[in-house]
Parts: C-alpha cells; sequence; structure tokens
C-alpha cells in the first residue's frame, strides 16, 4: 500500500524540508520502519519503548490511530498519515 | 464602508486571562481590548528583550529592558484600552495561584513557551471549569484550539503529560513572525467567539502552516482514560507535576 506521510514543520529537518513523504506499508508500524529507513531519526522522535509518544499523535486519515488499532493499524493505498506533535512556543 | 464586529456591550462584562505576552499573547491581548472585552488580565514575568522585537508587536525599540506587562500596558492603552480594563499580573502562572487567577475570568488564552505552563493552564482551567485557548507556535507551523469547561477533549486527551527529557529551545528553532501573528489572532477569535456564545470551535485542533498557507482543522477525540477529564484523576495542582524544558517537538 503506497501512503502519503505529512511531516509537520518542526520534524522537517530530519526529510531534508520535504512536507511530505510517500511510502509503502501494511500497517502504520511498517510505514514508521520506511519512513526510519529513509529518514534517520524519526521513529525516535515518534515512538518510545511503550509505543506512540505521549505528545505525538498520529492520524491515519482524520481518525486518530489510538482509537483504531494503534501501530497496527492496516493502511489502505493512496491513505494520509498525518503526525501532529504537542509545540510550545511563541 | 460596512464594518462587522462584536457588539461591544457582549463583551464589555466579559473577560479574559491571557497567559504569557509573548509572540501569541501580544496580538491576542490587542484584538481582545481592542474588541472591548471589559477586563483583560496579562500574566508574565520577562522583560522586552530585542530579539522579541521582530514578532511581539505591543513593543519597539524603546521598551527594551522593561518588563513586558508595563509595555503592554502603555501599548493597550494607546489603542483605546482603559486603565481599568487592562490589569497586569508580575509573575509565571504557578500552581499554588493558577487556580485563583483562572477562576477568576470568562476565558482564559494560553500562549506560553513551556510545556509545564500549558499542561498547568489546561489543569487549572478543567479544575475550574473554565474555557482555555491553547495557542503554540515554532517556526512556520503552529497550532490553535478551544477546550470548552470540562475539556472532553481537553488537552491531556491530546498529548497526555508533559514531555521528559530535554526540548529544542525557541531560540534554536527559531519563530517567524507573521506566524505567531496569524495564531494569535486566531487565539482571540476562538475567545470571543466563546465569549459570545459559540462553542462550534471545541473539540478540533487548528493547524496552520505558513509555508504553505494551509490551515487544518483535525478533530480531537476525547479520551475515556483522559486523567484530567475523563477519569479524573487530577483533583489538585501538585508542583512536581509541572516541570519541562522549553518549546519542541
Amino acid at each position: 500500500m503506497e501512503v502519503t506521510v505529512r511531516i509537520p514543520t518542526p520534524l522537517r529537518s530530519l526529510t531534508g524540508g520535504e512536507e511530505a513523504v510517500k511510502l509503502s506499508g501494511a500497517t502504520v508500524r511498517e510505514v514508521i520502519d520506511g519512513l526510519e529507513k529513509a529518514h534517520p531519526g524519526m521513529k525516535d522522535r515518534l515512538l518510545d519503548d511503550k509505543g506512540v509518544r505521549r505528545f505525538v499523535n498520529i492520524y491515519v486519515g482524520e481518525e486518530d490511530i489510538r482509537f483504531l488499532d494503534g501501530l497496527d493499524t492496516a493502511l489502505e493505498s493512496g491513505q494520509e498519515i498525518s503526525i501532529v506533535p504537542a509545540i510550545a512556543g511563541g | 464602508m460596512s464594518t462587522f464586529r462584536v457588539e461591544p456591550q457582549l463583551l464589555a462584562d466579559k473577560s479574559a486571562l491571557v497567559v504569557g505576552v509573548g509572540g501569541l499573547g501580544c496580538p491576542a491581548a490587542l484584538a481582545l481590548v481592542r474588541a472591548g472585552v471589559g477586563r483583560v488580565v496579562l500574566c508574565d514575568d520577562d522583560r522586552v528583550e530585542a530579539a522579541n522585537l521582530h514578532r511581539q508587536i505591543l513593543f519597539d525599540e524603546r521598551d527594551v529592558g522593561r518588563p513586558k506587562l508595563d509595555a503592554a500596558f502603555d501599548t493597550l492603552r494607546a489603542r483605546g484600552g482603559t486603565e481599568a480594563g487592562i490589569l497586569r499580573v508580575h509573575g509565571r502562572l504557578l500552581p499554588d495561584t493558577a487556580r485563583a487567577l483562572v477562576r477568576d475570568v470568562d476565558v482564559v488564552l494560553e500562549g506560553s513557551d513551556n510545556f509545564a505552563t500549558k499542561f498547568l493552564a489546561a489543569d487549572a482551567c478543567q479544575l475550574e471549569q473554565r474555557a482555555v485557548v491553547h495557542g503554540a507556535a515554532i517556526r512556520w507551523h503552529g497550532t490553535a484550539w478551544l477546550v470548552p469547561p470540562g475539556g472532553a477533549p481537553c488537552y491531556r486527551c491530546l498529548f497526555e503529560d508533559v514531555p521528559a527529557g530535554a526540548q529544542q529551545g525557541c531560540s534554536e528553532a527559531g519563530v517567524m513572525g507573521p506566524v505567531v501573528g496569524f495564531l494569535g489572532a486566531l487565539m482571540a477569535d476562538l475567545a470571543l467567539r466563546w465569549l459570545t456564545g459559540d462553542a462550534s470551535a471545541a473539540g478540533s485542533i487548528l493547524s496552520y502552516d505558513g509555508k504553505r498557507d494551509r490551515l487544518r482543522t483535525t478533530a480531537v477525540p476525547a479520551r475515556r482514560d483522559c486523567p484530567l477529564c475523563g477519569q479524573r484523576r487530577i483533583a489538585e495542582l501538585i508542583e512536581s507535576a509541572y516541570v519541562s524544558g522549553i518549546c519542541t517537538a
């Protein structure tokens, strides 16, 4: 399944400024593994040993994966994954 | 030319607390005062620095070194605010003062630069049943969202707890003036809508991308196991619960 991962501004330093990355994977976990291979360091910003970091939210379409099957949420081709990190600043 | 504005009498007996008079708080406070909110309380402990001036629109070069609240007060008075309508609380929002401060107003606008204050404001507003507008910006990206009294969803539904470990500093990350200006105005928009009876924005976080000029609305589901608005395990403000670095992602 090819999906598009929308990279939030604070994490674009890891993607060389890319706003969106196309990756293949059957689940969110596989896509994040692919993201890590393509852009090392990304996985550590998104996950810890318990799963998705508490101050990061990952959406498939408009759905928070915490309310789906978490990292095992199945993906369909063409879907969009969004990452919404907590930010503080101003 | 016709004009559209909120009728001043609707706002004259309303009040707002602005936590953090920085890049977000400056435009938000100006919009609230100019809209006619009867009492705007400003809370901050910083002094104006030259590095603030590109984004903190209530200050200019003559204010460098002054307490932000005094400089903001003078500018807001010059822009139509009344002496009685602009109050200054010199200091940070702290666990021992937060509940009394938020209890005293109708809505809180939280635009602080650190997670400790964000979670503290969220918790205090939930405990005192006050609406809060959270705002944040870093580089070209920012978010704003309205949490009504009672939450569901609230800040902890989305971000759970204060991030641990070192966080990236604002000075390192950078903040774009137009982006915080836009987000500060958006915070005021959400607050004014709430004050005039429109709660339709609650339940979604607005994310602005200043490089692509995109404003995205993302629904935030309430979490039943949220410690704040779900299970209500947070019943008081404990100082040790609010420790973090500044900025991030």
